[in-house]
């Protein structure tokens, strides 16, 4: 990441995600990101946020970090860390589409939309945190 | 036929928010044959319960059919498409169904690649998914 790279860290509670959606959203529209694209770059970042959220820590506790720098004309580099369980999302399998309404699991959706609308997704684990980074917009603008 | 504005039920946390521009507000509408829910603005990780107990409510009076009117759903994440799940499950399993109308933007996004248009009955307008019942 950029040693320019604005960050923010807050408690990783769900209450966050709307003050890292908004941090973000200000860099993204800095970088002249499409405003029409927010909308979709909030989801990336709930998604992201829910899971470290819920899953990364005990209830209540530990600490996520965004941070972000201009990547190209028009998009953004993202960085989310935190600083619990390993867990990367790489190794998360796709849903399965073949399952009708009664048999479909009400989970499962949030990385698999992450990895659908953002470009360059990796994961690496580094000095005890979990980090995830990707480029935006995505392949589809 | 009656109506009446929600505004997130039962989301006391999310509503004291005050500094947050993003609501979710969902319009009800009881008609012969189905209950008419027209969802607005942002369904997301804290609120989306708040439609999936909006439904609890009007299937535990006895709707069997509800009709999500989604034409002015801005936003929709995982959380929410959860709820959406949840809900058509339930009616499913006692013969009725949730019924989408009027998807468009990032939520029809979402419900295409999550494939789980093919899930529901989608129909283009309220009036259309109504005449169907």
């Amino acid at each position: 990441m950029d040693p320019a790279a604005r960050r923010l860290t807050l408690p990783a509670r769900v209450e966050s995600v709307a003050v890292f959606r908004d941090f973000v959203r200000a860099g993204a529209l800095a970088a002249q990101v499409p405003e029409g694209a927010l909308p979709t770059l909030d989801l990336v970042l709930e998604e992201i946020l829910m899971n470290v959220a819920r899953y990364a820590y005990a209830p209540e506790t530990g600490a996520a970090e965004v941070a972000f720098a201009p990547h190209a004309a028009g998009s953004l580099t993202v960085e989310i860390s935190d600083w619990g369980n390993v867990f990367n999302p790489l190794e998360v399998e796709p849903p399965d589409f073949s399952r009708g309404l009664a048999e479909r699991p009400l989970g499962g959706l949030g990385v698999f939309l992450v990895r659908s609308l953002v470009s360059s997704l990796a994961y690496r684990r580094e000095e005890g945190r979990n980090i995830l980074s990707f480029n935006f917009p995505g392949p589809d603008g | 036929m009656t109506a009446a504005m929600l505004d997130c039920a039962g989301c006391t946390f999310f509503c004291k928010l005050k500094r947050r521009p993003y609501l979710m507000t969902i319009e009800p509408t009881e008609l012969d044959k189905a209950v008419l829910l027209k969802v607005s603005g942002r369904m997301d990780a804290e609120n989306a319960h708040a439609f999936e107990q909006a439904c609890d409510q009007w299937i535990a009076r006895g709707a069997k059919h509800l009709i999500a009117d989604l034409g002015a759903l801005q936003y929709v994440s995982s959380m929410g498409l959860r709820s959406f799940l949840a809900v058509a499950q339930k009616l499913q399993s006692s013969s009725g169904s949730l019924i989408l109308c009027s998807l468009n933007g990032l939520p029809r996004q979402v419900f295409e690649l999550t494939r789980l248009i093919g899930l529901f009955p989608v129909f283009d307008s309220a009036q259309q998914a109504l005449a169907t019942l």
